[in-house]
């Protein structure tokens, strides 16, 4: 069963075209990396499905468990239960990821219909989740009070994403260079995050330039992206040829 | 969806039948004063008070700065209603209408859960109060300001009117001719009132004025925290809130004073407030103005004595319609006061907010401290916010700290906030009530819960 279908996907931002002809098909429960040079799209790739206002979808087709994300806002894209992880996560003064969280979690389930509300997930319940994630991700309590990025490190903003995404536990995870930045304690633990979404269930996208992290979080499928397009897809034996030898056999013959 | 509409459950929109005792018929004049004062039983002195107050009304122009008043008509409103004969001595006396109300806007949960008293204020007059027996072991007075004079005469006699007195300001005047209602306090030497002391009022009637005068007087050594939280039903015709506060902090006493309001949409809101405070005491005023057309307010501190301090936080939140033009005032005598005044402002939906501020110190206030912090939030392009921050700093022996800043929300921190499942306006109050929350911090918890909910409906109304 596929999870996202990326059919033929062509992106602008404002006059630029980024994405030309991307198809790509992303199963649940499963790992995908997604690999490629500087500025072949990656992030681009990761706004787009999220549904970034910056953003155009000029061509093509994104099928979120049957759902055509054309004109759906961000908010109602992530209620289905697409997340995204920043790559930069912007700072927000006054709000902390605890009190977002909470948030999220409610409209999430006033999403749904009457009678399907998860009554089990109360707000004590939900708190103690948070609580025993973080401790899962090494990140002291305080840090949850704190607020959203502001005077956190970069390997500490890359830990609050992944807090959310447990918390949230969305269908398809989105990762733009999450390892960026980390060093190799913060790395596995992260990686031991994706290895727990993909364990209960999630669809993984796990964009990175590095093959470092695929240690870690054994990726099911590679995908190499290059000048706006899919140029390859297969094994880890793809990350193992882009340690090697980079990305050159790729690029240049869009 | 229209800005005007609130949602079908504001629960603070509601309006109940009117049953009053006595009403005065619209308009003011020397009769209505003298009718006042007698109704009211009060002594003569204080008529004559009265009387003075409205010739000082009459002779004052309306401010030429600030919001436009040009809309209010004097002539227009009730300036007293008597709404039952007998003040009620507990909750079950009270008629049934002005439980009801009282029901939801949830004082009898107020009540249990804290209170050392309660003085709920239904139209012009208290109706309804229960002082807590250790209070008046401890000599403490917590009365309306009716009773206040009736029982204590003398103490009233001496300090009503000689902080802010009718020829202070066109508003004060008027509230000093018209006063009703209130709260009167008085906190003996050494006293400390653990239990913040509340009142809870509301306007229910159209074209009803509101004009309560409050007076606090806090003994050397004394603490006392007095929460005013106010809701009021949506009307069609303007009304007009004009309170005077005045409040004494004697040598060494503490004297915090938080308000809650939010008026409806129609409400001119012109309040008058100082604090003097004597050698090593300490006055706060914490204000949050929500709703009415116009607020216009600035809670003062006048630093008396050495070492005296004071402190104004106040956040403001001004949507369609709406002009908040709120601030503090910091008036240093002495030396060694110091003052801060904080102000957060938001504005949404072309609503306007203005910081406006006012640090005087004078030769007399040696090594004064004083420090302002005003920022400002702006949800969108068709908002506005200004600042009219003055200093008159007297000498150099003076420490002067000022910061200001104006955001907009950012569209990456919307789009942030979106992708975590939060639509516009869930998002926007997020980010505003994280704004507010070194303010919000400092309220009982009900007033902070009230208050955030209160901003998240208004920001729902503000963009749907």
């Amino acid at each position: 069963m596929k999870l996202l279908e990326i059919r033929q996907l062509e992106a602008y931002l404002e006059e630029k075209k980024i994405l030309s002809d991307v198809n790509l098909e992303i199963f649940p429960a499963k790992i995908h990396c997604l690999m490629g040079p500087n500025g072949s799209g990656k992030s681009t790739l990761a706004q787009v499905l999220m549904g970034h206002p910056a953003y155009r979808q000029t061509k093509g087709k994104l099928l979120f468990m049957g759902h055509d994300l054309a004109g759906r806002e961000a908010d109602e894209r992530a209620r289905l239960g697409l997340f995204l992880a920043f790559q930069n996560p912007v700072s927000v003064p006054g709000v902390n990821v605890a009190n977002l969280l909470r948030m999220a979690v409610r409209v999430k389930s006033n999403g749904q219909k009457k009678g399907k509300y998860n009554p089990a997930l109360t707000l004590s319940s939900l708190n103690e989740e948070i609580f025993a994630v973080s401790r899962k991700l090494d990140m002291p309590r305080e840090f949850l009070k704190r607020s959203l990025n502001e005077e956190f490190s970069g390997g500490e903003k890359k830990k609050l994403e992944m807090l959310q995404a447990l918390v949230l536990a969305p269908k398809l995870a989105v990762f733009d260079e999450i390892d960026t930045g980390l060093d190799v304690d913060a790395l596995k633990i992260v990686a031991e995050g994706i290895n727990r979404l993909k364990k209960i269930g999630s669809g993984i996208l796990l964009i990175t330039h590095y093959q470092r992290i695929t240690k870690y979080a054994r990726p099911d499928y590679v995908h190499i992206l290059s000048n706006g397009r899919i140029a390859a897809s297969g094994g880890m034996e793809l990350a193992e040829h882009v340690e090697k030898d980079g990305y050159r056999k790729w690029i240049g013959n869009s | 969806m229209s800005n005007s509409i609130l949602p079908a459950d504001y629960r603070y929109g509601f309006k109940k039948k009117e049953n009053y005792v006595f009403k005065s018929r619209k308009g003011l004049d020397k009769k209505i004063v003298r009718e006042i004062s007698y109704y009211k039983n009060e002594p003569e002195w204080m008529r004559e008070f009265r009387l003075q107050a409205l010739d000082i009304f009459y002779g004052k122009k309306l401010p030429s700065w600030g919001g436009d008043l040009t809309g209010i008509n004097f002539n227009d409103i009730y300036y007293y209603i008597k709404p039952v004969t007998d003040k009620a001595a507990s909750w079950e006396e009270l008629p049934k209408e002005i439980k009801d109300t009282y029901d939801a806007i949830g004082i009898p949960e107020a009540e249990k859960k804290y209170l050392g008293g309660v003085s709920a204020q239904y139209e012009s007059e208290v109706v309804y109060k229960s002082i807590k027996k250790t209070l008046g072991d401890k000599g403490v007075v917590f009365l309306d300001m009716d009773s206040g004079l009736r029982e204590y005469p003398e103490l009233v006699r001496e300090y009503f009117g000689s902080l802010i007195p009718p020829q202070d300001n066109k508003f004060s005047a008027l509230n000093s001719a018209v006063w009703s209602g209130g709260s009167f306090i008085y906190v003996p030497k050494g006293v400390r009132v653990e239990l913040p002391l509340q009142a809870y009022f509301r306007i229910n009637a159209a074209n009803m004025g509101q004009f309560e005068r409050t007076l606090i007087i806090a003994d050397e050594g004394s603490y006392v925290h007095y929460v005013e939280g106010c809701t009021a039903p949506v009307y069609t015709t303007d009304s007009l809130h004009s309170a005077v506060v005045e409040i004494f902090v004697k040598k060494g006493a503490r004297v915090r004073y938080t308000t809650i309001q939010n008026w409806s949409q129609n409400v001119y809101n012109l309040v008058t407030k100082r604090m003097k405070v004597e050698a090593d005491g300490f006055g706060e005023w914490i204000d949050g103005n929500i709703g009415s057309k116009l607020t216009m307010k600035y809670p003062s501190v006048y630093l008396m004595g050495k070492g005296a301090r004071g402190e104004v936080l106040s956040v403001a939140y001004a949507g369609k319609n709406q002009h908040q033009d709120a601030g503090g005032k910091a008036v240093h005598f002495a030396p060694f006061t110091s003052s801060k005044i904080t102000s957060k402002s938001v504005s949404a939906a072309g609503g306007r907010t203005s910081y406006r501020g006012l640090v005087q110190v004078f030769p007399s206030a040696l090594k004064a401290k004083t420090k302002v912090v005003c920022d400002a939030l702006i949800i969108d392009d068709a908002s506005r916010s200004d600042t009219y921050p003055t200093m008159d700093i007297r000498h150099n022996d003076v420490k002067i700290e000022h910061e200001a800043t104006v955001s907009k929300i950012g569209d990456d921190q919307l789009f942030y906030m979106n992708s975590r499942g939060l639509n516009k306006s869930d998002a926007e109050a997020m980010i505003v009530n994280g704004f507010i929350e070194p303010i919000v911090r400092e309220l009982p918890l009900e007033y902070a819960v009230e208050l955030n909910r209160l901003i998240q409906l208004e920001m729902k109304g503000s963009v749907g």
